[in-house]
């Protein structure tokens, strides 16, 4: 038991859960606003990519976060401009954004880089860490929270700022009325257009951060398709928790956990493939379970 | 204060929705706009309040033109309204719905709740309206959610409002109440735009009449100078053909039988539910929308899980069979949103045509299709029923509302079935279409069909029925056999939703 | 007036130029950014997407065109029925292993055993679309997630097993054994090309029969336009859901056996999904706005950009993904055209009261 839950377990669990949880609070509030984003992953990959190129050409941290936020950015704006302009189906475009940045990241990699596969560098600088001496003595939290990239503490506070924005701010009531039905805000006298654009680059903004910590927190390199489904389970984790910041804040941990608990027991033997699948397994029980739940409360018969 | 619309001009496409059209509005008057369905009421108060921006012509306020961008600006010229759908958000309170757009917030863009609710508080003081403002309008009665709509007015300072089809939701008691606090309204010098299509209302309160058809004002004219019955031409523009009513014997066999049927969901407290119809029979199911009946036709047909009871067809208990069994069995249904429920309406016309009969020899050998007997099907019910449709093969998108209805109609009566069910068979649609639609369900009971039919035009319930329940808050009344007094018996118990529950307990 | 009538007219023509123009440059920056001759790009990208020697590479964009236009096949009937089944990518890599494995068994049977492995491909993929359909059908699952989420288990349960029991350990690669001669899809005479895309042709007919001539085809259609309406009319609405997902599985099946019998005559980890055939297949059947009638044309003109990439990487060093980029920008530009395709599109699913 020892060998799974060493200090490297405990601390792996922010930092895996912090991409997935930026990229979640994205999603949700485009969720909110009845954007159907289910291209998480796309946002991802090329925030994770531009965070590279951006550290690597600056060899600054900070500009890497600003490239990767800028990635988001564009991504929103193609987004925005073929959902909200030319009325495109939001699924249709969130599948074209995933392949997209695919196709992009892997050929700027090959491109500007000229490696395939992996690119890793000792001049890409990484975010720095933080150390909290007032937690040091409690170790528990110590382990947990110590010594964790600026973007985790940013994505909990944003989980808060998040969830008291929308419930008290006049621009989150707008979002929740764009959500809910566009006319009325309309009818209110707001472009609910407007309104679901400032959404999109927020989101932009979220999910690029959220590449920046996949690529340049820890690690500093960057894989091709490296962000391999976390925006998926950032999008099941969305559904599921109805855009709701602190239910997917929670939700959200548990996936962390798992995902650290999969790479600490692939060192007792257990094939990779099957350590790597922990995950979405879970995932896909979670929302099982809870679709069904909600299935039973139903009383009209779909099928 | 006076509004001017001047030569108001709308084109949708290839439709001329409004047709050169000028009109005028006076403070403390209640003036009714009045016609049919698709006349271009709600296209003509979408441009005055800044919905529609793609016009020619001119609004004038106290004779100076005046230009929209959005509604906002309609709105900071005092002008509100009050759409037919109404524009809330169930799950957000009342509060949050009424100050959307118009928040007082700080520095920082926060909303400072207790300063509004301060305000609003007074405001419902000033005109005596009871509302609890941190409910989630989910909870309210749609008396109440309309009640909000006129709030959302009087905080936003609105010195114009326009009522879209207010009373089309409420009963007539409650219609009562809305129109004592419109009469309230007018001695407060507001401009009161009321668009409606019950001729009642429009004498009992109005004191101006605007009658628009085909997008063009027919006339406008004091009440007083105009009769009720110069208004009933100028709606319709020609006469209608009357309705062959044959008697009918109704037998004694009861074709459904619902008891003691429990709904499942919102009405899961209301009284158990018994109902029959008998073969030859019509029973008409009165009340407003949002009562209850359409949970109980979906639990009729199937769709619906029920808490208990039965329901018996042709003496079998059917409360457990699926949809495919008790339409198969002979259950036609024809739904009220016929977008949705009645029609692929983005698939062809002759793809519409036939349902569970597919496997007919007629139109099917093996897994395979007779597209032509199909087609000759669906022209043979295309000249039965005079439906208007370009071709065949062209989407049903492109019909009428009205042809699209025949269509729905002519498929499920056609399958002479000895149960069917209709819901607000003429919603929506233009008055040739009702006419021809209630003719066609008068035939169909002639040759012996059990009728269930749920409707809240009292006027359609008092052509077609023999008989009616009203239905409030999921409770169905006792049966009203017609007779002389048929129409004031049903109306009397919609009268109240309280008086209602009473009667029922007791 | 005037003006605006003219405007309207010319609408069309604006738009597609804007398109044309947009994608124009962002080759045009790509290219720039890896620094390649352009001339050369150019030369290598139409030569080896329908020349060579012998015609060699148009063959090759053929023999992709088979698995894309498959797997838009695959696609385009799920998402006619309204099914957004976008676990194409599962379907087609169960199917393939399952063709892999089944092949090794069957290998002395020749042409049955060709047979028999395609069944096991079109099986395992079915099965695995069935799953899913379960799942949606009978758990509350939406299916767009639902078949996605299965695609996971499926990549990683083939690559442990073509790592681990299956694996061929001397080839130093994940991957199954080379499978016999008698079971390789034969090759059109004198090419290079296999019989695969012979297959595909006959899913095609077969699937436009299907849809226009049979009554699983005239329901499913409605079903796809209004559940609602197909469910209230008492259409066995369970019975086409799965009838419609275990088709598109088994031809997601048969494309992942072709790509096993027909060109790697194996099956190796990854190599059905690197290419991304699954999503080019999706937006090869969005491309064409759902109508099967073209979509060879749609697999051809993607599979032409696939090998023209190839071919660009070969002569002028463009990495070869600027395909994918160009395919995904396509499907951006016609995606206004579409329309809403489903009513999974609006992000709250149906409400009770």
């Amino acid at each position: 038991m020892t060998e799974i839950f060493d200090p490297e377990f405990f601390s792996s669990i922010a930092r895996l859960t912090t991409p997935i949880l930026l990229a979640a609070l994205g999603g949700s509030i485009c969720h909110r606003a009845g954007i159907f984003n289910i291209g998480l992953e796309g946002f991802i990959l090329l925030g994770a990519f531009m965070a590279v190129l951006g550290s690597f050409f600056a060899n600054s941290a900070f500009v890497g976060a600003l490239t990767a936020v800028f990635g988001g950015l564009f991504l929103s704006i193609i987004f925005a401009e073929f959902h909200l302009r030319r009325k495109g189906d939001p699924i249709v475009i969130s599948i074209a954004i995933n392949i997209l940045a695919l196709g992009l990241s892997t050929y700027l990699l090959r491109s500007i880089f000229k490696v395939s596969g992996v690119f890793s560098h000792p001049e890409i600088e990484k975010i720095p860490h933080i150390q909290l001496p007032i937690i040091e003595n409690v170790k528990i939290l110590d382990l947990l929270i110590n010594d964790q990239s600026i973007l985790f503490y940013l994505s909990i506070v944003i989980v808060f700022i998040l969830h008291y924005f929308l419930k008290y701010h006049k621009f989150g009531l707008w979002i929740r009325v764009v959500g809910e039905n566009p006319e009325v805000l309309k009818s209110s006298g707001i472009n609910p257009v407007r309104i679901k654009f400032l959404v999109l680059l927020l989101c932009g903004l979220l999910c690029g951060l959220a590449g920046a910590q996949l690529s340049i927190s820890n690690v500093g390199l960057f894989v091709e398709n490296m962000s391999a489904g976390r925006g998926w389970i950032a999008v099941v984790a969305v559904l599921l928790c109805g855009g709701r910041p602190i239910p997917l804040f929670l939700l959200i941990i548990l996936f962390g956990l798992v995902d650290s608990l999969s790479l600490r027991i692939q060192g007792l033997g257990l094939p990779q493939q099957i350590t790597e699948l922990l995950p979405y397994i879970v995932c896909l029980a979670v929302l099982i379970i809870v679709s069904y739940k909600k299935l039973r409360t139903f009383s009209r018969i779909i099928y | 204060m006076k509004i001017s619309l001047r030569d108001i001009t709308i084109d949708y496409d290839n439709l001329r929705a409004i047709d050169d059209l000028s009109l005028e509005f006076h403070e403390g008057e209640i003036h009714a706009l009045v016609g049919e369905n698709g006349a271009g009421k709600s296209s003509l108060m979408s441009v005055l309040y800044g919905l529609n921006l793609n016009y020619s012509g001119k609004i004038l306020f106290n004779d100076k033109e005046i230009f929209w961008s959005s509604p906002k600006d309609a709105i900071q010229h005092g002008i509100g309204m009050v759409h037919q759908h109404f524009m809330l958000i169930d799950e957000l309170s009342v509060l949050e719905n009424i100050i959307l757009g118009y928040e007082l917030d700080d520095a920082l863009g926060f909303i400072n709740f207790a300063k509004i609710q301060t305000e609003i508080k007074a405001l419902l003081k000033l005109y005596d309206i009871n509302m609890n403002l941190s409910e989630l309008v989910t909870n309210l009665s749609v008396a109440q959610k309309q009640m909000v709509e006129i709030i959302k007015l009087l905080y936003r300072n609105a010195k114009v409002l326009i009522l879209d089809e207010p009373t089309a939701v409420l009963t007539p008691n409650e219609t009562e109440i809305f129109f004592k606090t419109l009469r309230n309204f007018r001695l407060e010098k507001k401009i009161i735009i009321l668009i409606t299509h019950k001729i009642d209302e429009v004498m009992s309160i109005s004191d101006h009449v605007s009658i628009l058809r085909n997008g063009k004002l027919i006339n406008s004219s004091k009440l007083k100078q105009t009769t009720k019955k110069k208004i009933e031409e100028q709606i319709v523009g020609k006469k209608l053909p009357k309705l062959n009513v044959r008697r009918v014997i109704i037998e004694e066999q009861k074709i459904l039988e619902v008891n003691s049927l429990r709904l499942s969901t919102r009405f899961s407290h209301s009284q158990p539910i018994d109902l029959f119809i008998k073969q030859g029979e019509i029973l008409g199911i009165a009340g407003v929308s949002g009562n209850g009946q359409n949970e109980l036709i979906e639990s009729i047909l199937g769709v619906r899980k029920v808490l208990s009871g039965s329901i018996e067809y042709l003496q079998e208990d059917i409360t457990h069979k699926s949809t495919r069994y008790r339409r198969i069995k002979g259950i036609s249904f024809i739904p009220q949103d016929r977008r949705k429920d009645g029609l692929a309406i983005k698939s062809k016309v002759w793809e519409n045509v036939i349902t569970i009969n597919l496997s007919d020899q007629k139109f099917s050998i093996g897994p395979f299709v007779k597209k032509k007997s199909i087609k000759n099907y669906a022209n043979q019910l295309i000249n039965e029923y005079s439906i208007k449709v370009d071709n065949l093969n062209s989407s049903v998108l492109t019909m009428s509302g009205g042809n699209m209805q025949k269509l729905v109609v002519a498929r499920e009566l056609s399958n002479n079935f000895p149960l069917i069910i209709i819901e607000n068979p003429t919603w929506g649609i233009d008055v040739g279409s009702i006419a021809f639609i209630h003719q066609k369900i008068l035939d169909i009971k002639a040759k012996g069909a059990a009728i269930l039919l749920v409707s809240n035009e009292l006027d359609e319930i008092e052509v077609l029925a023999d008989s009616a329940v009203v239905m409030y808050e999921g409770n169905i009344s006792k049966r009203i056999t017609k007779d002389i007094k048929f129409r004031e018996n049903i109306a009397s118990k919609m009268l109240s939703g309280v008086h209602f529950t009473e009667n029922i307990n007791g | 007036m005037k003006s605006k009538e003219i405007l309207k007219i010319l609408h069309p023509t604006i738009e597609i130029f804007y398109a044309f123009f947009s994608i124009f440059i962002l080759i045009f920056l790509l290219l720039y950014l890896s620094d390649a001759n352009f001339s050369l790009a150019f030369k290598g990208f139409v030569n080896s997407s329908i020349g060579g020697r012998n015609n060699a590479y148009l063959f090759s964009t053929f023999s992709k065109m088979a698995l894309i236009s498959g797997m838009a096949i695959a696609a385009l009937v799920a998402f006619r029925g309204g099914l957004f089944n976008i676990g194409g990518e599962g379907q087609l890599v169960v199917g393939g292993f399952a063709c892999a494995f089944t092949g090794l068994l069957v290998s002395d049977f020749g042409f049955i055993g060709i047979l028999i492995s395609i069944v096991s491909g079109m099986l395992a993929g079915a099965t695995w679309a069935l799953l899913s359909g379960f799942l949606t059908v009978y758990m509350g699952v939406p299916l767009l997630v639902g078949s996605l989420l299965l695609n996971y288990p499926a990549r990683f349960i083939t690559s442990y097993l073509v790592s681990h029991p299956f694996r061929d350990v001397q080839s130093g690669l994940p991957q199954t054994f080379l499978l016999s001669k008698n079971i390789w899809l034969p090759y059109f005479p004198n090419t290079r090309l296999d019989l695969g895309i012979l297959i595909i042709f006959f899913v095609y007919v077969i699937c436009l029969i299907i849809f226009y001539n049979t009554k699983h085809g005239y329901h499913s259609k409605n079903m796809g336009h209004s559940l609602s309406y197909v469910k209230l009319s008492g259409l066995p609405t369970k019975k086409i859901v799965f009838n419609t997902l275990a088709l598109s599985g088994a031809i997601a099946g048969i494309v992942g056996s072709i790509a096993v019998l027909g060109i790697h005559h194996r099956f190796t980890d990854g190599m059905l999904v690197q290419p991304l055939y699954a999503w080019t297949g999706i937006i090869a059947a969005l491309l064409v706005n759902l109508n099967l009638w073209f979509v060879p044309l749609a697999g051809f003109f993607f599979a032409a950009i696939y090998t023209g990439a190839a071919g660009m990487e070969r002569i002028a060093q463009v990495p070869k993904e600027i395909a994918t980029v160009i395919q995904a920008v396509i499907i951006l530009f016609v995606v206004g055209k579409l329309g809403s395709l489903t009513n999974l599109s609006s992000s709250k699913g149906d409400k009770d009261d």
